[in-house]
């Protein structure tokens, strides 16, 4: 859809030297700087560029703000985003405080910027194993998540649709796609707004997400409440009605298809029976059959221990 | 007459941004560090404010997100997250030059969003939300004009003053266009559904919608309600008969609209205090 690389310049009060969104121009990048740092975030959200550099040769409160937003929303991280730092101070710069994928020094070189916004776009590529339609880390990035979990007052979480096949069967691969896109979104919000926490996608309908053990089970019913308002835009109004729709199997006979709801299946991680990965998944998969024996959304949680 | 026509088009292209009401920014703020905050509260905060309205739905869904059919505000903010639409608010707060001179067209339209509420909820009809919404939306078309075509704004002012005429004939004359019309190709633009653009397009001419004519016909009900109930400001004191098209097909009697009004009468106090809070949040 892009023919070349889109890039925002922001800057603090006192601006940017004009000649880095010039230079970027000139190489074919579309390149606009921005002075407002309370305007960026806006603009990056209606319309995510492929790179963001930052002039820190003052940097304040409002710039560091923005370097936040952008790599804690998980849908953002992987936006490059490149400090422009004063020569002297490179060396000790902050980097806990400002966590940028790289830095070019200024006065500014033209050619090493260049080299460097290609570079982090090769290895966030490389770096994140996001799943492509959801943009939620993948499972190298799940797996590392469950093992620092275990032992640890955590709770990893599966999530599942009920009848997403179905649905998905019925409708269109489109329409499936954009269901998956919404519950991925629904979770990374609901694990946001609760602070602490991780949310991955594992594939077609089945998703990760840890929180703190006491959190889990508010988190799951947020999830489930909001994919339930979700969902009743998805079908009409005569369908909400009787609460299924019907299809039709190979045969040619009508099925009646419930509406679609999300089972999770909660376990809590520091239980000593819980020692690895492996056993995570093997427990979950356990208690997502139980979820799903219920009619309705529901979660259930591993009290064995 | 169609330079203007087209002229208008263009800026509407390349429109990506207009003004919002800043009281909410601040409002949107407290409500969403309050823990115990629903998303109902804030959805109902999102929609005392049009433009930010419009900005919400039309982000959720832009092809960035791949979203295609969310319609109402509260599945907006369930999909985008209250930190989205925190920074949206204030990103939007920048372009402040709407100023105190159109707040009579955002009561207005506020007005309106309450009366097709009230007519919805009468009428037992379904999406009560997205027919509030689209009359929370259906003058966003003077927004532009006045905003983005100030001196226009000023000659069709000028023409209603000199020949008496309604807003919307001093628009078709002047502009070769109206505010329907502009404000359908605005919601087009922003990728939102048919059932928002219709009522918008054709709340002036019920008979036309094709579509969506019961959210179109109750949309121009609360148009006309709002008109004649005196609250707001819609850009002029003209107040349209209720037409024969809706009427019909809202299956509406004199009585069942006196109800309405009646029901309607009673919000509109709690919406005047909202509409005055969010106004002194802006002076302080």
């Amino acid at each position: 859809m892009r023919n070349s690389l889109r890039i925002i310049i922001v800057a603090g009060e006192r601006g940017v030297d004009g000649n880095v969104a010039l230079r970027l121009q000139s190489k074919g990048y579309q390149a606009v700087t921005l002075t407002a740092p309370a305007s960026v975030m806006g603009l990056i959200y209606s319309d995510p560029p492929d790179v963001v550099l930052v002039d820190l040769s003052a940097p304040d409160e409002a710039l560091m703000a923005v370097i936040h937003s952008l790599k804690e929303d998980f849908f953002f991280s992987t936006i490059p985003v490149i400090g422009m730092i004063p020569e002297p101070f490179a060396e000790a710069f902050d980097w806990e405080e400002y966590p940028l994928d790289d830095y070019v020094s200024l006065p500014l070189n033209a050619r090493e910027l260049f080299t460097r916004i290609t570079l982090s776009l090769r290895r966030l590529r490389r770096v994140f194993d996001n799943n492509p339609l959801t943009r939620l880390p993948g499972n190298t990035s799940i797996q590392r998540a469950i093992q620092q979990a275990v032992g640890r007052p955590m709770a990893v979480c599966y999530v599942d649709i009920n009848h997403f096949k179905q649905y998905n069967d019925v409708y269109g691969f489109a329409h499936g796609d954009e269901v998956l896109r919404m519950l991925g979104r629904i979770m990374a919000n609901a694990v946001k707004e609760a602070g602490e926490g991780f949310a991955g996608h594992i594939g077609g309908d089945d998703f990760v997400f840890i929180v703190p053990e006491e959190q889990a089970e508010a988190v799951a019913q947020r999830i489930i409440d909001n994919f339930a308002a979700i969902a009743s835009e998805l079908f009409d109004e005569v369908e909400k009605l009787n609460g299924f729709y019907v299809a039709h199997d190979r045969k040619g006979n009508e099925e009646k298809i419930p509406l679609m709801g999300v089972a999770v299946a909660i376990v809590p991680t520091d239980s000593p029976k819980i020692e690895h990965y492996a056993k995570v998944a093997e427990v979950a998969a356990e208690l997502k059959k139980l979820a799903k024996k219920s009619p309705q959304s529901c979660y259930v949680v591993d009290r064995r221990h | 007459m169609t330079d203007k026509r087209t002229m208008i088009f263009e800026i509407i292209a390349e429109t990506s941004s207009l003004p919002t009401i800043p009281g909410v920014v601040s409002r949107l703020q407290a409500l969403s560090e309050n823990r115990r905050s629903t998303i109902e509260e804030m959805a109902r905060l999102v929609s005392s404010d049009q433009i930010l309205s419009a900005r919400v739905l039309r982000l959720v869904n832009s092809p960035s997100y791949g979203f295609y059919r969310v319609s109402t505000i509260s599945n907006a903010l369930i999909l985008l997250g209250v930190n989205v639409i925190k920074s949206l608010a204030l990103s939007s707060s920048i372009f402040e030059i709407m100023g105190k001179s159109i707040v009579g067209l955002w009561e207005h339209s506020l007005g309106a969003g309450v009366a097709a509420n009230v007519i919805a909820r009468h009428l037992k009809l379904p999406e009560v939300e997205e027919i509030s919404t689209a009359a929370l939306l259906h003058d966003i078309g003077k927004v532009i004009i006045k905003e983005k075509c100030p001196n226009d704004y000023a000659a069709i002012e000028r023409l209603m003053a000199e020949r008496n005429l309604t807003m919307l004939e001093a628009e078709r004359e002047h502009l070769g266009t109206d505010h329907a019309e502009i404000g359908e190709w605005l919601v087009r633009s922003w990728y939102l559904p048919d059932k928002l653009s219709e009522p918008v397009a054709c709340h002036h001419d019920v008979a036309r919608a094709a579509t969506h004519h019961v959210k179109t016909a109750v949309v121009h009900c609360a148009d006309v309600l709002v008109k004649a109930s005196g609250f707001g400001f819609s850009g002029d004191e003209y107040v349209p008969r209720i037409q024969p098209a809706a009427w019909e097909r809202l299956g509406l009697t004199e009585e069942g609209l006196a109800a309405i009004v009646e029901e309607f009468e009673e919000k509109l106090v709690e919406t005047r205090n909202f509409s005055l809070e969010i106004q002194s949040a802006d002076e302080e």
